[in-house]
């Protein structure tokens, strides 16, 4: 249940990032990553007859992307940049956040953007949480798949799709019934696990206490999180979401999909963690979304033109509504002078680049927020081609504070695939 | 002198004789004595001040004020270690230090660096598998000069992590059924056999797609329906040996992740095929039972979407017994923690395991019901460290005088078995096991002899060694630029996934192509490194091919244009035929309407016409787009064969057959110029012949190459008009050479290759410069130019020097651990029993596996450290 857990965490204060808010000293930062599959045509989002890089303040967004209308202050749109390196036709996989070349079946070949931020952002104690949308019937026999964060080569990061799990793992101690059942027993079996871990450590030679040690305390920290999260539990009951109906007997596959977003906000509203990977079809070529009235699932999706398409229309809205429903509950947590939505980046694209069978030569991204001043926002800007999606990852590295002028790129690579080096000057202040 | 002075007198005597003795004797693994002023500075003072103090500062490098190992020089050290002990300092044309005082030194800076390192990462270099070669080759297999104490070897008390691909084949054997090997289709995947990467390389564990007997949707719809779990071991993905048991440990991610995949295995251990479906129609041999309350709508890429035969072929085990009775009885629970308990750690668990293990899984039934309680408490069993670290601790016995203890029963059991197989004893080594014949080294010969001669048990990892010494199993890891491959002449607009998809096939061919000469078992390496065979999978006439030069491409062109207008005349006439047949059966029955024979033919000729048009349509299609005139195609005829392959993961792909062909004359010579070892060591625009250099360096020729300075910017010039050998002029500044000398001029010789591997002779619209040498390579005889690869190789194979670096790395793999000094005898042993036998791989293993090294495990070592 608890994929993703650092070994860092077990010494990481309780809720650096609210303490630091509280103190006003520093502000703590969290970024989200919402990946829809089949491409992002920019089409659906970029205002008609906007050509060139400029102000959104006049513009009308587009019918799919209407619902961010009150939140284009916050938005940025890029186009331009390109992913000819990571393979995206049908789906670049752990290549859209990692910049470097996936499809399907090809292992994570280093970190992903999402997990090296997680690393680099202040610890929380779940430093980053990866939830996946897909079809009902996928959601129940695959509770969890690997498809778009990995943690470095060939270690890939789960996601959750259940809700009942992520529900039990992040609020167990708080839960009734039967979750909260589960969440004992398993507590139980962990604490004996970890026991009996210790006991077959003991007579271990000396230099193989210290590895072996590392499996013990990964134990250690599992069961610690959870004392944690139990001992702050007046603190999470606030931001718990309430268990309805729609967890155990979902209707539609998006019941599913509004929960599993209620509990990634809940997550960052807490400060539970600080990185929030959505993977809206899961980081594959199908996907549902029955319940806002697509009755096509699928692949046959991505064979359809997304611009003027009724389906893609309502699946975009839906994305939207999403997105202004992660600005809308960031903005009622307040955080130094300001909200936590001041101090977040969501980066909107797909891991399909703009379309299913795409060459990757553009990926168009949204991005929603300024990361505390550091990026332009209210505008559309129109870049040349030439920088991959690896220099915006870099770009969110730099305004988070790490000196890198690459992410996963070599030099030999940038020579072939970025015309620059370092971050994207055209989207930082 | 009275006898107080007399009895001083000895003992300082006796003292100064102690000394003397210590001085002129050296004993590998025993610490050095002596500080840095003591010891340490005398030895730069003599060999390294001329060229490295204050006024020299060679490469500008001062050594005076150095000073004791600390935090901050701690990389000068490490460099200083790895130039005396590679003995490139002081350098050949300075006085040479004695042996002793070079390994002595070479010690204490390991030492030092553990000491001072401890607490801040500390220092391992010296364990690392590309380190091995930094004990002198010709101390391992020569004569030791005098003084040199060797004391009985023994490997390290340790546990030992099981690799991604162990555990994943281990995991494999509690839910699919593998099929028994079948001497009449050897090369098939078999149980035992490890389970292999899917078609894009990924190691994932697949649940019943054994049972597939309907899908909705096409290819990708299908690999997303399955259901299937990636592993979730952490692994070091890069060249060499890949698995030392000080590599590896389980975090808390990896043991959570295995926490739950436990749970989805052990729901289908308990119900198949029926933990997998949406509907229990989904189970059923006739599809269209289905159909009938199949969902409406596009369902392709879901679990619904999949239909499964209702023949059970999963092994059916005490879980599903568990399962399908009502309530729980003691008994049941303790058989099935028995059972699972051995299936994940590969020995009965001891009674207090047992009861510990059982009572994890009563306190989760009474919490949540049997339901759910069963898996999850059983689910602990799969995190019990026996199930992922294999311990060699020899904690029973008494040690001899070394203070070394030999492996028994369990441990020497299942050390041997891991040796050979990823999947559990076979009945008789268990026997043995348990009725206590597995504690001497003839109880070891006994059995690895058995099972190295039974083709029925599976080695997967005498293959896995093969894998990590040569290589060559890296190819569609290494990702190319589509432009740079499109003008390899590999594809023909197909985009670089069927490269990829290829370079995986490549990798089974060649493991199918060492086992045939392990099959054999003679001149193992050198066959290896010389066989004219090849095992081509279809695309392989490209891959073994010959690329075009531009004359021979217009030559090509020009053929196939005539060859498709002489095909389309021959497709036009046979249409033109048909056509005038029609005609007469026309006027026939136009001339006799009522004859139902000519009404009857006409139909038919109608058909046949309709159905010809259409094929040479098709074929006109296919010749207009196909056809790699970038090459000459290699020639694929020979005896059909089979590789080991997954099962359909994805499309067309995961095909078995193979054919047993013969290289194209003179373009090819042995593994090392397959494709698959080619690209494996290659990037994504070029060759690297850097890479490829490093490994004849290393490898073949045991020589070691210190770690690349963090100054060394190391790029070549973006210059696509210049070939690599011309780029490659920035490796020959002073600074550079000093290392690159001993790589470069391996590895070019490769350049009659381009980097998908196919042979060329001219680069550029020239020919190709391919030229090379070996040099210092310890055995004079092979030193000097070679005009290519093949030469070289050639002279290669027939070094024994090779040979002996060939058991050095076998050591490395089966022991875990890089040699010292006293593993001497053992890889000599080794050597001989491979060589007296005529090459025999498995005369070697078995030299091996009954050696010291394997079988003694040194233990209640204190920490050196401390002293």
């Amino acid at each position: 249940m608890l994929q993703g857990m650092a070994a860092a965490a077990v010494t990481a204060p309780l809720f650096p990032g609210l303490s630091q808010a509280a103190s006003n000293k520093s502000k703590p930062k969290r970024i989200v990553f919402f990946l829809q599959n089949q491409g992002f045509d920019p089409a659906t989002a970029i205002p008609s007859g906007m050509k060139s890089s400029g102000s959104l303040a006049k513009a009308k967004l587009p019918e799919p992307i209407e619902a961010l209308e009150p939140y284009k202050e916050r938005l940025h749109i890029i186009n331009g940049l390109h992913g000819t390196h990571t393979s995206p036709s049908h789906s670049a996989f752990f290549g859209a956040l990692g910049g470097y070349r996936g499809s399907d079946g090809v292992p994570p070949s280093g970190p992903t953007i999402d997990y090296t931020l997680s690393k680099v952002l202040p610890e929380t104690l779940l430093p980053h949480l990866c939830i996946g949308m897909d079809s009902l019937e996928n959601m129940k026999a695959k509770p969890t798949v690997a498809n778009l964060s990995a943690s470095g080569a060939g270690q890939p990061i789960f996601m959750h799709s259940n809700p009942n799990f992520l529900y039990q793992m992040l609020y167990g101690g708080i839960s009734q019934g039967t979750i909260r059942k589960r969440h004992e027993a398993q507590s139980s079996m962990f604490d004996r696990i970890e026991q009996l871990a210790a006991v077959k450590g003991g007579s271990l030679p000396l230099a193989e206490k210290q590895r072996y040690g590392q499996y013990v305390q990964g134990f250690n920290d599992i069961n610690g999180l959870r004392e944690r999260l139990g001992k702050v539990s007046s603190h999470l009951r606030r931001f718990a979401p309430e268990v309805d109906g729609g967890y155990a007997n979902p209707k539609f596959e998006t019941d599913w999909h509004d929960r599993l977003l209620d509990l990634g906000i809940s997550a960052l509203k807490s400060g539970i963690t600080s990185v929030l990977t959505i993977g809206s079809g899961r980081g594959e070529i199908f996907g549902s979304w029955k319940g806002v009235g697509v009755e096509q699932q699928g692949h046959n999706l991505g064979h359809m033109k997304q611009p003027n398409n009724p389906i893609w229309i309502k699946i975009r809205q839906y994305n939207s509504r999403m997105l202004a429903k992660l600005v809308q509950e960031l903005e009622s947590v307040p955080e130094g002078s300001g909200t936590m939505m001041d101090n977040t980046l969501i980066v909107y694209t797909s891991n399909n680049a703009d379309y299913q069978h795409t060459s990757g030569k553009n990926w168009p991204v949204m991005l929603l927020g300024n990361y505390d001043g550091a990026f332009k926002t209210g505008c559309f800007t129109q870049l040349d081609g030439k920088r991959p999606i690896n220099a915006l990852y870099t770009s969110i590295l730099r305004a988070s504070g790490v000196e890198v002028d690459r992410y996963n790129m070599s030099e030999q690579m940038a020579a072939k695939f970025d015309s620059g080096t370092g971050p994207i000057k055209e989207i930082l202040i | 002198m009275n006898r107080l002075t007399l009895a001083l007198a000895v003992a300082v005597f006796a003292w100064l004789g102690t000394v003397t003795q210590a001085a002129d004797t050296y004993t590998p693994g025993k610490p050095v004595r002596g500080g840095f002023k003591a010891f340490a500075h005398g030895f730069l003072e003599n060999n390294c001040f001329d060229c490295h103090d204050a006024d020299a500062a060679k490469g500008d490098l001062n050594l005076d004020k150095l000073g004791p190992v600390d935090e901050t020089n701690a990389a000068v050290w490490k460099s200083i270690w790895a130039q005396v002990t590679l003995q490139e300092m002081p350098p050949k044309k300075k006085s040479q230090v004695e042996i002793i005082d070079r390994l002595r030194f070479s010690d204490w800076i390991v030492t030092e660096l553990q000491r001072v390192m401890k607490d801040k990462g500390g220092f391992q270099a010296h364990l690392d598998p590309n380190k091995g070669n930094f004990v002198a080759h010709d101390l391992l297999f020569g004569s030791l000069p005098k003084g040199v104490r060797l004391v009985p070897t023994a490997s390290p008390a340790r546990i030992w992590r099981v690799t991604p691909q162990e555990h994943i084949t281990r995991l494999n054997e509690l839910i699919n059924t593998e099929p028994a090997f079948d001497p009449a289709k050897p090369g098939l995947r078999t149980r035992g056999d490890m389970v292999p990467t899917n078609h894009g390389g990924e190691l994932k564990l697949y649940f019943g797609t054994d049972r597939i007997i309907r899908w909705e949707g096409g290819t990708v719809a299908y690999a997303t329906a399955v259901k299937s779990v990636p592993g979730v071991l952490s692994s070091k993905r890069k060249h060499g040996l890949e698995n030392y048991p000080d590599f590896y440990t389980v975090n808390s991610s990896e043991a959570t992740q295995i926490l739950d995949k436990a749970e989805d295995i052990l729901r289908y251990m308990a119900y198949g095929p029926m933990s997998l479906v949406g509907f229990p129609e989904q189970i059923t041999d006739d599809p269209k039972t289905y159909d009938k309350i199949k969902p409406k709508g596009d369902i392709r890429g879901t679990p619904i979407a999949i239909v499964y035969n209702t023949k059970i072929v999963r092994p059916l085990t005490p879980i599903h017994d568990l399962m399908k009775e009502e309530g729980v009885t003691d008994e049941r629970l303790r058989q099935t923690v028995d059972f699972l308990f051995e299936a994940v750690t590969f020995r009965p668990p001891t009674q207090k395991e047992a009861a510990d293990y059982l009572q994890i899984v009563k306190d989760s039934i009474a919490k949540v019901g049997k339901e759910n309680g069963v898996f999850m408490g059983l689910s602990a069993i799969f995190l019990d460290r026996d199930a992922l670290f294999r311990p060699e601790l020899a904690a029973s016995g008494k040690p001899d005088a070394y203070g070394r203890v030999m492996l028994q029963d369990w441990e020497l059991g299942l050390a041997l078995n891991h040796a050979l197989s990823y999947i559990q004893p076979d009945p008789q080594l268990r026997k043995a096991i348990v009725e206590g014949h597995m504690r001497t080294r003839e109880d070891v010969r006994r059995e690895v002899t058995r099972m190295l001669t039974n083709d029925n048990i599976r080695k997967p990892r005498v293959l896995q060694f093969f894998r990590d010494y040569f290589d060559y199993d890296l190819g569609g890891y290494i990702c190319k630029d589509a432009k740079a491959l499109a003008s390899s002449g590999a594809i023909t607009g197909r985009g670089p996934t069927q490269h990829y998809r290829s370079m995986f096939d490549a990798t089974a061919s060649t493991d199918r192509l060492i086992e045939l000469i392990l099959e054999k078992d003679k001149d193992v390496l050198k066959e290896l490194l010389t066989t004219q065979q090849f095992v081509a999978e279809n695309n392989d006439g490209t891959y073994f091919g010959r690329k075009n030069s531009p004359e021979e491409r217009a030559l090509a062109i020009a053929a196939k244009k005539i060859a498709d207008e002489t095909q389309d005349k021959k497709e036009a006439a046979e249409v033109e035929a048909l056509e005038e047949a029609l005609s007469e059966l026309e006027a026939k029955v136009k001339a006799d309407p009522k004859n139902k024979d000519f009404r009857k033919s006409l139909d038919q000729k109608k058909k046949t016409l309709a159905a010809t048009k259409k094929r040479f349509a098709n074929a006109k299609k296919r010749r207009r787009g196909g056809g790699n005139v970038n090459v000459t195609q290699a020639n694929i005829s020979g005896s059909k064969i089979y590789a080991r392959v997954s099962r359909r993961t994805f499309g067309r792909t995961n095909r078995p057959d193979r054919t047993l062909a013969v290289v194209p004359e003179g373009q090819r010579l042995g593994l090392l110029t397959h494709p698959s070892w080619l690209v494996s060591h290659s990037d994504a625009m070029d060759n690297h012949a850097i890479l490829r250099g490093r490994w004849i360096r290393e490898r073949l020729l045991g020589g070691g190459i210190p770690d690349v300075p963090i100054t060394v910017d190391a790029m070549l010039p973006d210059e696509p008009k210049n070939t690599l050998r011309e780029r490659m002029r920035v490796t020959r500044e002073t600074y550079c050479w000093t290392c690159h000398k001993k790589m470069d001029p391996l590895g070019l010789p490769f350049e009659i290759y381009n980097h998908a591997g196919l042979f060329r002779a001219t680069e550029l619209n020239k020919p190709v410069d391919a030229s090379g040498e070996i040099t210092d390579s310890g055995d004079p005889a092979l030193d000097g130019p070679v005009e290519n690869a093949l030469e070289m190789i050639e002279k290669l194979a027939a070094s024994e020097r090779v040979e002996q670096v060939f058991v050095r790395h076998a050591f490395r793999f089966w022991m875990g651990r890089n040699e010292t000094l006293n593993d001497g005898p053992v890889l000599q042993a080794a050597h001989k029993a491979y060589r007296d036998n005529d090459g025999s791989m498995k005369e070697l293993l078995t030299s091996l596996l009954t050696s010291d090294s394997f079988l003694y495990r040194k233990v209640g070592q204190s920490d050196p450290l401390k002293k």
